[in-house]
C-alpha cells in the first residue's frame, strides 16, 4: 500500500498548540515509551468475550468489535488509557469546540487508507458520521451521534462538526466510541455502502490480518502507519465466553490477559500465575430490582418501598459477588457526572422499618414473582432476596428464565420483580435514556413514568456545565428511587490479569484499549 | 396374587445372583431410601443460607462441605434425590402407561389409527427432546410439573412403538385367536391376555429410561430452566459447582457424583431385568 497526501499548510505542532485543553493535555501521557518498545517483535494474546464478525462501525453491536475497530480504523479522539474518563487526539491533530453546536476539527496530514483508498480527509469524516445518522444505513448505533446535523468540510483535512442543539455526550459516547471510528468513503461507497465481515479499508496502527469464526481475530502491525508505532507486532485475539476457561487459558501461559469472574478475584489477590498481576477496574455496568410500576399487586408505594428497605445490599454482593463489587446508589456509576455519593435508601436493609412500611401499605398475605435471567449470579442474588423478603412476610416466587425469554420481559404485563443488568457507555445520559416514559414497556420494564425525569433527560444531554449536569442526573435517580420501583444493588467490578510481559492500556471501567498496549 | 408374588421373587433373585445387577439394586435401594427418608438423614434445612459458612471444603460438620450461600451440600444432594425420582418416576412410568395403551390399540386396532397414532409418535420423536423441553419452559415457565410434563409427552412415542411391535407381534398367536373367536371384547384381549406378555419388556425399558430422565432434568436444571430455587436439584448444583469450580471443586463432585451413580444403578439394574425377564435370555442361561 502507498498513502499519498499532501501536507497541510498549517503544521501538526501547531495544531496541537490549538487543541483544547483537555485534548491537548490528554495527548502527553501516552501511557507507554512507544519508540523503544516498539521495536521489539512479539505477539499479544489477549480474551474477548465474544467474536467480532462485522468491521463495519455503523453496525458495530458493542465492545467487543470496539476492541478491534478502535485498531484498524482512526476516530478524532480516542478513550484515553487510565483511572479517569478523558480522551486523546487520535486523527485529528486538533479539535475545539467554537460553541454549543460547532465543533472544528483538523485531521493529520499522515493518516492513510490502505488498498489504495488514499489520505484520510474530511470528506471521510463527513461520510462516516453522516452514514451514521442516515436512514438509509440503519444503524443501531444512532442515538449516540445525538443531535448531529452534519459535518462541513471547510478544506482537505479540516472541517466542522454541526449539531442541532449542545450535546454533552458528543465527547464522551460519540467521537471516542463505536461511532467515531473514520472510515473511507471511496472504500466503502465502492463496496456497495455497507462493510460486512472484510474491512474495505483501514487506516489504524494494526490492520486485521485474518478472522478464523469463533476462534481467532489476528491483527498485524499495519506498516504504513506513521504515528507513534504500536508496541506489539501482532495481536491476536482469542473469543471465550466462559470466564473459568479464560482463567485456565491463562494460567497455562496460552493468553497475556483476560477479565476474570468477580469470584476468582480473592485467589488472584493472593497472586497471579507466572508472575502476572491483577487489575481491579469498577464498572459501568448497573444492576438492580425493579418493580413493575404496572402491575396490580405492586400498585401500593408503601408496598414497594418495605421491598426497597427490606433489602440488604452487602449481604447479596457478599454472597453474589464474593465481595469484589461494591453497592450502588443508582444506574450512573461513579466517576461519571451524576453519581451519588449516597442513595435515598441505604445499602443496608432496615428490616424495621420495612415492616413498619408493610403494615402502613395495609398489605397482607403478599406474594410475588422475580424474574431471573439463568446465570448462577442472578440465582444467588434471587435466593438472598427471597430470604430477606421472607423476613418482613412477602413470598417470593422465582422464575428463572434462559435469555431470550428474558430479554423479551420488556413488553410482558405480567411482570412484577425483575433482576436486572445493563451495560453502559460513559456517559450519565446512556442511563438515563432507557427509563424516560417512551421507554415504558421497551427497555423501562419498571413502567416508571415521570415527566420531571423526562425533562432532566432531555435537558441534561444538552448541558455542558458538567456540575450543572451532575446535578440534574442525581435528581433523576431521587426520582426513580423515590418512586420505589427501583433497589440499585451494584456496578459490579472488571477484574483484569495480564502477565509479566504486559503494560495493558486499559480504559476506567477495565475495557482494552489494544492499540495503546505497551511491553513490559 | 400367589403366583405373581413368586415371579416378583424370581426376579429379584435373579437380578441379585448377577454381581452388577446386585450392585444395581443396592444404589436404586439407597437411592429410594434417601429420597424417601430425606427429612430424617439430612443434618441440616437444605434451603436455610448461612452466608458467613459459604464455600467449605468437606467436614465432620459439612460432609460435602457448602455451597455459595452456605447451605449444605450434602443435605442438598440428598433432597435433589427426592426431586430427581419426583420426576424420572411419573415421568416414566406415566409415558409407560400411556405408550403402552396407545401402542396396543395402535397394533391391534384398525388400520387407519394405527396410521394416525405412528404419524403422531413420529411428530413427536422428531423434536430433539432437549430442545423441545427447552421451548415448552420458555413458554409456560419451569417448575417440576412442567419438566415431568415435558419428559412425560418425549418419552410416550418410545413406549408406544414397543408396545405396538409387540401387539403386532402377538395379535395372529393361537391364543389371542382363540380368545378373539370365543367372542373376547377387545379390552378384556389387550388388558388381560396382552398387557402380561408386554408389560416386562416395558419394564425394562423404563428402568434404562429413569437415569435418562434424570440426566435430562440435571440437564434443564443445569440450564436453570429445571426446578425453581431455592429447590435442590442436582442439575442445579452441578451448574452453580461449574460456575465456581475454581473456587471448590465440592459443588460439582456433590452435584456430579449422585447423577453418575445414579444412571449407573439403573443402567445395572435395568439390564439384569433385561436378562432376567427375557425369555431367550433366561433360556441360554
Amino acid at each position: 500500500m502507498k498513502i499519498e497526501w499532501t501536507k497541510t499548510p498549517i503544521g501538526r505542532r501547531k495544531f496541537l498548540k490549538g487543541a483544547t485543553a483537555l485534548g491537548a493535555t490528554a495527548a502527553l501521557p501516552m501511557g507507554f515509551g512507544g519508540s523503544a518498545l516498539a521495536q521489539e517483535s512479539g505477539t499479544l494474546r489477549v480474551r474477548a468475550y465474544g467474536d467480532a464478525p462485522n468491521m463495519d462501525p455503523a453496525h458495530s453491536v458493542g465492545v467487543v468489535e470496539e476492541e478491534i475497530h478502535s485498531s484498524i480504523y482512526n476516530k478524532l479522539v480516542q478513550y484515553k488509557p487510565g483511572s479517569e474518563w478523558g480522551w486523546q487526539l487520535d486523527a485529528a491533530s486538533s479539535i475545539e469546540q467554537v460553541d454549543p453546536t460547532h465543533i472544528k476539527f483538523a485531521l493529520r496530514d499522515d493518516i492513510g487508507f490502505t488498498n489504495g483508498h488514499g489520505a484520510m480527509t474530511a470528506e471521510d469524516v463527513k461520510f462516516s458520521f453522516e452514514r451514521i445518522i442516515a436512514d438509509e444505513t440503519e444503524s443501531p448505533n444512532k442515538p449516540d451521534m445525538g443531535p448531529l446535523s452534519h459535518v462541513e468540510v471547510t478544506g482537505e483535512r479540516e472541517g466542522t462538526i454541526v449539531l442541532n442543539e449542545p450535546f454533552a455526550p458528543l465527547w464522551s459516547i460519540a467521537l471516542p466510541y463505536i461511532t467515531g471510528n473514520i472510515v473511507s468513503k471511496s472504500a466503502v461507497e465502492g463496496a456497495g455502502g455497507r462493510i460486512n465481515s472484510e474491512p474495505v479499508a483501514e487506516s489504524g496502527p494494526y490492520l486485521r490480518a485474518s478472522w478464523s469464526p469463533k476462534a481467532k481475530t489476528v491483527l498485524q502491525r499495519n506498516p504504513d502507519w506513521k504515528g507513534d508505532a504500536p508496541a506489539w507486532d501482532t495481536i491476536e485475539i482469542y473469543p471465550i465466553d466462559d470466564e473459568n476457561t479464560a482463567e485456565i487459558a491463562f494460567e497455562a501461559g496460552e493468553l497475556d490477559l483476560t477479565r476474570v469472574s468477580l469470584g476468582s478475584v480473592a485467589r488472584y489477590r493472593d497472586g497471579v500465575p507466572n508472575g502476572g498481576t491483577l487489575v481491579e477496574n469498577p464498572s459501568l455496568f448497573y444492576v438492580w430490582l425493579g418493580m413493575n410500576l404496572d402491575h396490580p399487586k405492586l400498585q401500593n408505594q408503601k408496598l414497594r418501598q418495605a421491598i426497597q428497605h427490606a433489602i440488604d445490599v452487602p449481604t447479596i454482593l457478599e454472597a453474589s459477588y464474593f465481595g469484589a463489587a461494591d453497592p450502588s446508589t443508582g444506574i450512573i456509576a461513579p466517576g461519571l457526572a451524576g453519581n451519588r455519593a449516597e442513595g435515598l435508601v441505604a445499602a443496608e436493609a432496615n428490616v424495621e422499618k420495612a415492616m413498619a412500611l408493610l403494615a402502613e401499605s395495609g398489605e397482607s398475605n403478599v406474594t410475588l414473582t422475580l424474574d431471573i435471567l439463568n446465570k448462577t449470579t442472578y440465582t444467588t442474588m434471587a435466593q438472598v432476596i427471597q430470604a430477606m423478603l421472607a423476613q418482613i412476610g412477602i413470598a417470593l416466587e422465582i422464575n428463572v428464565l434462559e435469555s431470550g425469554a428474558f430479554w423479551a420481559s420488556g413488553d410482558n404485563e405480567n411482570l412484577q420483580l425483575v433482576l436486572n443488568r445493563y451495560s453502559m457507555a460513559p456517559d450519565p445520559s446512556y442511563a438515563t435514556a432507557w427509563f424516560t416514559s417512551a421507554q415504558a414497556g421497551i427497555w423501562n420494564w419498571e413502567r416508571f413514568r415521570n415527566e420531571e425525569f423526562d425533562a432532566i433527560h432531555s435537558a441534561a444531554s444538552a448541558e455542558t456545565d458538567t456540575a450543572k449536569r451532575a446535578t440534574m442526573y442525581q435528581r433523576a435517580q431521587d426520582l426513580m428511587e423515590e418512586s420505589g420501583a427501583y433497589r440499585f444493588i451494584t456496578h459490579e467490578a472488571t477484574p483484569v490479569i495480564h502477565s509479566s510481559r504486559v503494560i495493558p492500556a486499559l480504559r476506567p471501567d477495565g475495557l482494552s484499549l489494544l492499540r495503546y498496549f505497551g511491553k513490559a | 396374587m400367589e403366583k405373581s408374588q413368586s415371579e416378583i421373587r424370581i426376579i429379584i433373585v435373579g437380578i441379585a445372583k448377577n454381581p452388577l445387577g446386585f450392585m444395581g439394586l443396592v444404589i436404586v435401594g439407597a437411592i429410594v431410601f434417601s429420597a424417601i427418608f430425606a427429612a430424617w438423614i439430612v443434618p441440616y434445612d437444605p434451603i436455610e443460607m448461612n452466608i458467613r459458612d459459604r464455600m467449605q471444603g468437606p467436614s465432620w460438620s459439612h460432609l460435602l462441605g457448602t455451597d455459595q450461600l452456605g447451605r449444605d451440600t450434602f443435605s442438598r444432594v440428598i433432597t435433589g434425590g427426592q426431586v430427581a425420582l419426583k420426576v424420572a418416576l411419573p415421568a416414566v412410568f406415566g409415558a409407560m402407561a400411556i405408550g403402552l395403551t396407545l401402542g396396543m390399540v395402535a397394533g391391534y386396532g384398525p388400520k387407519w389409527l394405527d396410521n394416525f397414532l405412528m404419524l403422531l409418535f413420529d411428530t413427536i420423536r422428531s423434536f430433539p427432546t432437549v430442545m423441545f423441553a427447552l421451548a415448552v419452559v420458555a413458554l409456560v415457565g419451569p417448575s417440576l410439573q412442567t419438566v415431568v410434563l415435558v419428559v412425560m409427552a418425549t418419552s410416550i412415542p418410545t413406549y408406544g412403538r414397543v408396545a405396538r411391535t409387540q401387539t403386532l407381534t402377538l395379535r395372529n398367536s393361537e391364543f389371542i385367536l382363540a380368545e378373539r373367536s370365543m367372542g373376547a371384547s377387545m379390552a378384556r384381549i389387550l388388558g388381560v391376555h396382552m398387557l402380561p406378555n408386554i408389560i416386562g419388556v416395558l419394564a425394562v425399558l423404563a428402568a434404562m429410561d429413569i437415569p435418562t430422565v434424570i440426566a435430562l432434568e440435571a440437564g434443564l436444571s443445569f440450564l436453570g430452566l429445571g426446578v425453581k430455587p431455592p429447590t435442590p436439584s442436582w442439575g442445579a448444583l452441578l451448574k452453580d459447582g461449574y460456575a465456581l469450580v475454581r473456587q471448590t471443586p465440592w459443588l460439582v463432585i456433590g452435584g456430579g457424583l449422585p447423577i453418575i451413580v445414579a444412571t449407573l444403578g439403573f443402567t445395572f439394574l435395568g439390564e439384569s431385568l433385561r436378562d432376567v425377564v427375557d425369555p431367550k435370555l433366561r433360556k441360554n442361561q
